[in-house]
C-alpha cells in the first residue's frame, strides 16, 4: 500500500486508491465518494492556482476535471498512487482553460473592433487584421444569406459598397442595411461565445 | 468548502450522474504492451503493401547488406519508440521526458544516412550526392502509414490529451517511420542523400503535419448536455 493511502487510513477515510480501484470495478458508491472527494480537492487547487476566477468558472473547471477523470478512468494503474494521476489531468485542464480564456479575450477584442467597423463604412484594414477569421466564420452562421454576403464582400474581401453592390446585384442602400444588421448580430454572437 | 451555490449543486448533480453511469472498466495495458500490439498491426499492413506492390528485385542482396540493415533497424526503432512515447503521453502522470524517447534511434537513423552521404561522395563524387525528384516516396510513406496512423489515433483517443500536439507528432513519426521502413523493401532507392531528403524528409513533414493537427485530432471530449 502507498504512503498517501496510509495517511488517509490513519484519518479513518478509505484511501483514494482504494475508492478508485472499487470504482474501476463498477462500485457506484465508492465512485460517488471518490468524485465528491476529488471535487473538493480540485476546487481548492483551482482556487489556489487561479484566484481571479469567478466561482462559476472554478466550478466549470472542476466539472471538466471530473468528466476527464470519468472518461480516462481506465488509464489509472492500480499499482500507482492516485493523486499524481488526477493532478496531471487537472493541470492539463487548467492549461486548456487558460488557452480558451485567452481565445475568448481575443474574440472580445475582435468583437469590439467589429462594432467600431460598421460605423466606418468603406473598409477598416486594421479591424480586418485583428478579427480572427475563424471566429468571424463561426459568428457568420447565424446570419441571413443577404447579411452573410454583405460581410463576405465588404469585410472579408474588402470591397467598397459600390463594388459589392455590383458583384451581388444588390443596391448600396440594401448593402448598408445588411452590413449594419450583420455587424450587430455578429457582435452579439461573439460576445456570447 | 463553500456550500450552497448553484454551481456546486450542478457539480453534485454531475457526480451523481457519473456515479450512476459508472460501468466497470479494465485498467489499460502498459504503453509498451499497447505499442507492441500496434507495431504488429502496422508491420502486418506494411508487409501486405510490400506484397501488393511487389518487393524490389534485389531484396535478397539488400537484406544481407549491413548498412541497409542498420538504416532499416534505426527506422523501425524510431517508429516503435515514437509509438511508445505517444501512447505514454496520454497516461496522466507519465513523465513528459518520454517524448524524447525516439531521439536516440532517430539520431542513429539520420547519422547512418549522413555517413552514407559522405561515403557515396567519396566513392562516386558529385554523382553520388545528386538530388533528383522522387515525390513518390512521400505518397508511398503516407499511404503505408495511413492505416497504422488511424489505429494509433484510435488507441490514443482512449487516453487523455495531456499534450495533444506532441502526442500526434510522435504518432505521425511512428506511422511514417513504419511507412518508410516498408517502402525500402520495394522502392529501389538507396543513395543516402536521396533517402535522407525524400524519405526521412517525408517522415519529418508528415510528423510535423500530424503535430500541427494535434488539438483537432485529440480534443478533450465535450461535456454532455
Amino acid at each position: 500500500m502507498t504512503a498517501p493511502a496510509d495517511q488517509a487510513k490513519a484519518k479513518g477515510a478509505p484511501p483514494l486508491e482504494d475508492l478508485m480501484q472499487r470504482a474501476q470495478a463498477g462500485d457506484a458508491g465508492a465512485y460517488h465518494r471518490l468524485l465528491s472527494e476529488v471535487a473538493a480537492r480540485m476546487r481548492r487547487l483551482v482556487q489556489r492556482r487561479a484566484p481571479w476566477l469567478k466561482p462559476e468558472d472554478v466550478e466549470d473547471i472542476v466539472q471538466d476535471i471530473l468528466l476527464s477523470l470519468h472518461q480516462a478512468r481506465s488509464t489509472w494503474d492500480p499499482a500507482r498512487p492516485f493523486l499524481p494521476w488526477i493532478v496531471a489531468i487537472a493541470r492539463a485542464r487548467l492549461a486548456d482553460n487558460a488557452r480558451r480564456y485567452m481565445r475568448r479575450m481575443r474574440i472580445d477584442l475582435a468583437a469590439a473592433e467589429l462594432a467600431e467597423t460598421f460605423c466606418d463604412i468603406p473598409t477598416n484594414s486594421q479591424a480586418e487584421t485583428v478579427v480572427n477569421l475563424m471566429s468571424v466564420r463561426k459568428a457568420m452562421h447565424g446570419l441571413t444569406p443577404a447579411e452573410k454576403q454583405a460581410v463576405e464582400l465588404l469585410r472579408l474581401r474588402e470591397m467598397t459598397l459600390a463594388e459589392a453592390a455590383e458583384a451581388s446585384g444588390s443596391t448600396v442602400a440594401a448593402l448598408k442595411v445588411a452590413i449594419h444588421r450583420a455587424m450587430l448580430r455578429m457582435k452579439g454572437t461573439l460576445w456570447k461565445d | 468548502m463553500a456550500k450552497g451555490t448553484d454551481t456546486e449543486g450542478d457539480t453534485a448533480a454531475l457526480i451523481a450522474r457519473l456515479a450512476r453511469d459508472a460501468a466497470p472498466v479494465r485498467a489499460m495495458a502498459h504503453p509498451l504492451r499497447r505499442a507492441m500490439t500496434w507495431a504488429v498491426i502496422a508491420l502486418a499492413f506494411g508487409a501486405a503493401m510490400v506484397w501488393a506492390i511487389g518487393p524490389r528485385p534485389d531484396l535478397a542482396e539488400r537484406v544481407s547488406d549491413a548498412r541497409f540493415l542498420l538504416e532499416q533497424g534505426a527506422a523501425l526503432a524510431t517508429g516503435v519508440a515514437a509509438a511508445i512515447a505517444a501512447l505514454a503521453l496520454t497516461i496522466p502522470g507519465a513523465p513528459m521526458l518520454l517524448r524524447l524517447l525516439p531521439v536516440i534511434p532517430a539520431a542513429v537513423w539520420v547519422g547512418t544516412l549522413s555517413l552514407g552521404c559522405l561515403r557515396d561522395w567519396a566513392q562516386m563524387g558529385a554523382a553520388g550526392v545528386r538530388i533528383t525528384p522522387d515525390p513518390a516516396c512521400f505518397v508511398y510513406i503516407a499511404l503505408i502509414g495511413s492505416l497504422p496512423a488511424l489505429v494509433l489515433l484510435m488507441m490514443l483517443r482512449r487516453g487523455v490529451p495531456l499534450a495533444p500536439r506532441w502526442t500526434t507528432l510522435l504518432a505521425g513519426l511512428a506511422a511514417a517511420g513504419i511507412g518508410n521502413f516498408a517502402l525500402r523493401f520495394f522502392h529501389t532507392q538507396d543513395a543516402a542523400l536521396m533517402v535522407l531528403v525524400w524519405q526521412v524528409g517525408s517522415v519529418a513533414v508528415l510528423a510535423l503535419l500530424a503535430g500541427l493537427a494535434g488539438r483537432i485530432l485529440l480534443p478533450w471530449r465535450a461535456r454532455p448536455v
